[in-house]
């Protein structure tokens, strides 16, 4: 299969400003899901697909819509990963790494854990008064938890951090920025040393975690491929908790009638959760490519175009979700696309849920009593194809 | 091929031709059955796929594997001892007449 890096013959070609797109690119997909819901944005190089239900059929059809991406930026960042495989390749290495991030698992191995680093973190911050939610809890949450669910344990939560940042960035980098993938670089190197150190005392005591799953899985696994996928994971793995975890609570400190009826009632942070990933999904896009000529959304698309499946747009489609811009915890139900769909569905969907709505949200806003935004704080949402806070400036009563 | 029965939680119900050798998620999903979610596309690992098999039913049907097991202890409605993920009820002859019924809530 060869890689179109051009415009279907027949696609509406929309130019699109990545800068204006890092701001905010929800203005842009709603003119896409009305006037060109698919559309080649050279900017991007790649078909956007933004509607809905267009994005729940590509994804439903995994050998049309393939994961294999020639070019992808996340290969040239991590190497081959179970990302950008599709099945039975992809499904061999998921079955490898999927055991540890199990709903039960999470309850039984890491719970415990989890709720430990976030009073640890609280501990910390809780004398003082204010301080910056992302920076100081929720980013070193999440690479706390991560590190113990990978079997990490010779990193600390900072090294994971910046592995995470350093090839989140390069992921996104569509403007082919060298300082960006040099950083990138170094990061991998760094997670190799790490992985190939962990495996080997994996492979004489099992202690439960990814690397040990999948060193010690049925259908074996190599080293370097232990090596790409958890590169990958800590990619996904930090912001994706940190983001969702921000963004809902800003919002909560924005409505404070609908977080003191969540305080009162726990059963409701799960609704809060799915409302956040639905309202600012923290992965935006999932890049595709056609094996097949297929037509979609009005465009008959030849084999081995690149299309973006624009979950972002997909999750603020007016005819799916009403008044969709709004965050609202009790629109009625439909599901959302934040976590993807069909065999790649997150692997971290359970982790995630546990950490930021049974534990890190609940915490925070019981033990940091009179909890509120600094008013005039620059706490700025960035990114399309990941999006999240930058900081969320905070203060309580110490 | 044999019918299943999916009642909705409203009462209604649609009757589906199902493929033998497929999954009874996948009978739902490509007939277009309301309340089948099935995020995952049927690797039991959302949970979205939930069913409950009708009492008259539930030895035909028989009970859920390991991961099946786990995975349903965080389904979004209640579990109940005839739960299933549809995605892991293997299609068969034998499951002609079968009815289930779909839970309020996928997710
Ligand atoms: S479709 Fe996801 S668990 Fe059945």
């Amino acid at each position: 299969m060869s890689t179109l890096m051009a415009a279907a013959p027949g696609a509406p070609v929309v130019e699109l400003d990545l800068a204006e797109l890092r701001d905010d690119p929800y203005p842009a997909y709603a003119e896409l899901r009305r006037t060109a819901p698919l559309a080649w944005v050279p900017s991007v190089g790649r078909h956007l697909l933004t509607r809905y239900e267009d994005i729940v059929r590509a994804e439903k059809l995994p050998e049309v819509f393939s994961s294999r991406e020639e070019g992808s930026l996340l290969l040239r960042t991590v190497g081959p990963n179970l990302l950008r495989e599709d099945d039975p390749e992809h499904r061999r290495l998921r079955a490898a790494a999927e055991p540890p991030t199990r709903p039960r698992q999470v309850r039984d191995l890491w719970a415990g854990t989890f709720e430990r680093n976030a009073h640890d973190l609280l501990d910390r911050i809780a004398g003082r008064g204010e301080g910056d939610l992302i920076g100081d809890f929720a980013e070193p949450l999440a690479a706390a938890n991560l590190a113990v669910v990978l079997g990490l344990r010779n990193a600390s939560a900072d090294d994971i951090s910046d592995w995470s940042r350093a090839m989140m960035a390069a992921n996104g980098n569509y403007a082919d920025d060298p300082d960006i993938w040099l950083r990138a670089e170094q990061a991998t190197r760094a997670i190799e040393d790490a992985v190939a150190e962990m495996a080997e005392a994996a492979r004489r005591e099992p202690d439960g975690s990814v690397i040990s799953s999948m060193v010690h899985a049925a259908d074996p696994v190599e080293l370097t491929e232990i090596q790409n996928n958890i590169k990958v994971i800590i990619g996904g793995g930090v912001n994706e908790p940190r983001d969702v975890f921000g963004v809902g609570a800003q919002a909560l400190l924005r409505r404070p009638d609908v977080r003191d009826r969540v305080v009162a009632d726990a059963g409701l942070w799960k609704r809060v959760f799915e409302e956040t990933a639905r309202w600012i999904s923290p992965i935006g896009i999932y890049p595709r490519q056609l094996t097949q000529d297929y037509e979609i959304a009005g465009v008959a698309l030849p084999a081995g175009s690149r299309v973006a499946l624009v979950i972002a747009s997909g999750n603020r489609d007016e005819s799916v979700f009403e008044r969709a811009d709004e965050f609202d915890i009790d629109r009625p139900h439909r599901p959302h696309l934040a976590f993807g769909g069909g065999p790649h569905f997150c692997m971290g969907a359970w982790v995630a849920r546990h950490e930021v709505s049974a534990l890190a949200w609940p915490l925070v806003f019981s033990r940091l009593k009179g909890l509120r935004l600094v008013e005039g704080a620059d706490d700025r949402m960035e990114g399309w194809v990941f999006r999240g806070l930058t900081s969320l400036n905070v203060t309580w009563q110490a | 091929m044999p019918i299943v029965i999916f009642e909705l939680p409203d009462g209604t119900q649609r009757k589906v031709t199902a493929d033998s050798g497929t999954v009874l998620m996948q009978a739902a999903v490509s007939n277009g059955v309301d309340g089948i979610v099935a995020e995952c596309g049927g690797n039991a690992s959302c949970a979205t796929c939930h069913v409950y098999v009708d009492e008259r039913h539930g030895e035909l049907v028989g009970p859920p594997n390991d991961v099946e097991d786990e995975m349903l202890d965080f389904t979004a409605a209640e579990r109940r001892p005839t739960s299933r993920l549809s995605c892991q009820v293997q299609v068969s002859d034998a499951l002609d007449g079968l009815v289930v019924h779909i839970p309020e809530e996928q997710v």
